[in-house]
């Protein structure tokens, strides 16, 4: 077994049991091509077990984040069904390990991204549809303490998220400044700008091509890209209504509720998968 | 009511931080002097020094609420906003140049200016009078700056020291409080093109009216209530930064914006 598929074996593990591991390169450094070849076996796990990839997600896309957690460079991780809770639905905490949630932008890609990082970018023709978002993190390494290898190589904490009604990029206008708000059981948690996303979350569409292009990722037309936090991420509480709302956008909401199914078992779950990434003018989930 | 601070102490820490603004040396906390935790006598102290401007011919043309953010109101172990006085001197408008030579460590924030119609006298001033009184509200900048060594300031150290007042840029648009929603107001504040500080009306006490309406309370209960024509800086939007050469940019989604210019050309001059 090489490296990169033992290092896949105990992720998963982890993360199907909610057991933290220790760090991968307290030893000595994995490197970065060791860590994506990680993620890419433990993604390669999932999808064995019937699970389908829904798009990408970007990490670190916030200076003030990247700085809290000691890393330099946007990240680049993979989102599948199983991980999806439905606008409105509900999320069982039981499946992760120290759950934290934040507010996002999503893409909905309407053509393949695979250019050269040096062409011309048309957001408004790579664009299909724009929502607000809702991301679970889950760090499988003991106390949320990781380094960037490590991150990259647990998919980049991917463990959940929930999609709001789609726009149409016209509709929705610039996204480089509006107010978001992450509320928990109704309270303020956190509130922010978008533009606490690499600036403008538009500019995710172009890191998103470098990293997929450097790092073997498809993006492809009608999956999705999760394009970073606006705010920091807060731990998700143990029940209650979770929403985010971005100004002139839309919002978005899960439930944090125990009865729910658990998370390990969604990937059973026939999930709407890909249907409203194909018809963004359908809004999911109502 | 200063519990057991003594006069002598009232005015030995309004001289120290008197003489630091003069000398453009930072001094010991003043917490020395009046203690941690009794904020009406930093409140009289802040009164002391107001006195002695006010002495010297400057003018009050505001307020400044700080301490308005949920985690920065944790950080100094106190659950409510606290308040500053702005004078004539203190005030830039949009790309005015600033001298940092005036400042001692300045640090910026994005705020919501409200310029008042009438005054706001009763001390249970509640937001919608606020927003009735609100002849129009303005992009701002705030400079913030204190006069204590390394920002080591507790609740009574900064509302000694004017509420670690600096200056104030105003946008030049005004916008009228009609139709706009405060709270979902996305902020940015650019330094060379990049944002270095975000946040949302929201972060301000939930919104900045709500901040305006606790100050009016305050200030009118305390005998200096907010009068017609007064600016009130309601509060940061997001993060402070420390301020450096260049242009910060705010950016305040729906209701415009503003730049601070900070220069050193003057700085040879001023050390002097």
């Amino acid at each position: 077994m090489t490296a990169a598929a033992a290092f896949a074996a105990a992720l998963d593990r982890a993360q199907r049991t909610a057991s933290p591991i220790s760090r991968l390169d307290a030893g000595e450094v994995i490197g970065l091509g060791t860590a994506y070849a990680a993620q890419h076996a433990l993604v390669a796990r999932r999808v064995a077990r019937g699970e389908h990839i829904t798009g990408v997600k970007l990490g670190f896309t916030s200076r003030a984040k990247a700085a809290q957690m000691g890393v330099d460079d946007v990240i680049i991780g993979t989102i599948t069904d199983a991980m999806r809770v439905a606008d409105g639905g509900d999320f069982d905490p039981r499946g992760a390990i120290h759950p934290r949630v934040e507010p996002e932008v999503a893409y909905l890609l309407g053509t393949d991204l695979d250019g050269s990082p040096d062409a011309e970018l048309d957001p408004a023709t790579v664009i299909a549809a724009v929502a607000p978002a809702l991301e679970v993190i889950d760090s499988r390494y003991r106390d949320f303490r990781f380094s960037l290898d490590d991150v990259v190589a647990d998919n980049a904490s991917a463990a959940a998220y929930a999609i709001g009604p789609w726009r149409s990029p016209a509709g929705a206008g610039p996204l480089d400044n509006r107010a978001v708000r992450l509320e928990l059981g109704g309270r303020l948690a956190q509130t922010g700008s978008t533009a606490a996303i690499l600036g403008d979350p538009v500019r995710a569409l172009a890191a998103a091509r470098r990293l997929a292009r450097e790092h073997g990722f498809a993006l492809r037309a009608g999956t999705v890209l999760l394009a970073g936090a606006a705010t920091a991420a807060v731990p998700l509480p143990d029940h209650g209504l979770v929403e985010a709302t971005i100004a002139g956008l839309g919002r978005v909401s899960f439930r944090v509720e125990r009865s729910a199914p658990a998370r390990g078992a969604a990937g059973a779950r026939p999930a709407a998968r890909g249907a409203a990434e194909r018809h963004p003018e359908r809004q999911e989930d109502a | 009511m200063t519990g057991d601070t003594t006069a002598a102490a009232l005015h030995a820490a309004e001289e120290r931080l008197h003489t630091a603004a003069r000398d453009g040396v930072a001094c010991p906390p003043v917490r020395e002097l009046i203690g941690e935790t009794d904020q009406d006598a930093a409140y009289t102290v802040q009164s002391l020094g107001l006195a002695r401007r006010l002495a010297d011919g400057r003018r009050i043309v505001g307020r400044k609420i700080g301490l308005t953010s949920a985690a920065v109101q944790a950080q100094f172990g106190v659950f409510t906003p606290d308040y500053g006085v702005l004078l004539d001197d203190m005030v830039f408008a949009d790309r005015e140049p600033i001298d940092l030579g005036r400042f001692l460590q300045p640090r910026v924030e994005a705020e919501v200016a409200f310029v008042l119609g009438r005054d706001l006298d009763s001390p249970t001033t509640h937001v919608a009078e606020v927003l009735a009184a609100t002849e129009f509200v303005l992009p701002a900048i705030e400079v913030v700056d204190s006069r204590i060594a390394g920002w080591d300031i507790r609740i009574t150290d900064t509302i000694a020291d004017n509420a670690s007042s600096g200056a104030i840029v105003l946008g030049t648009t005004p916008r009228r409080i009609d139709g706009l929603d405060l709270a979902e107001l996305g902020m940015r504040l650019d330094h060379e093109g990049e944002p270095v500080s975000t946040g949302s009306g929201a972060a301000c006490l939930g919104s900045p009216v709500i901040a305006v309406a606790w100050l009016a309370r305050q200030v009118a209960r305390h005998g200096r209530p907010l009068r017609a024509g007064e600016i009130v800086l309601s509060g940061a939007l997001g993060p402070m930064v420390a301020a450096s050469a260049g242009v910060f940019h705010a950016r305040l989604d729906g209701l415009g914006e503003v730049r601070a210019d900070f220069t050193t050309t003057a700085l040879e001059g001023a050390a002097a």
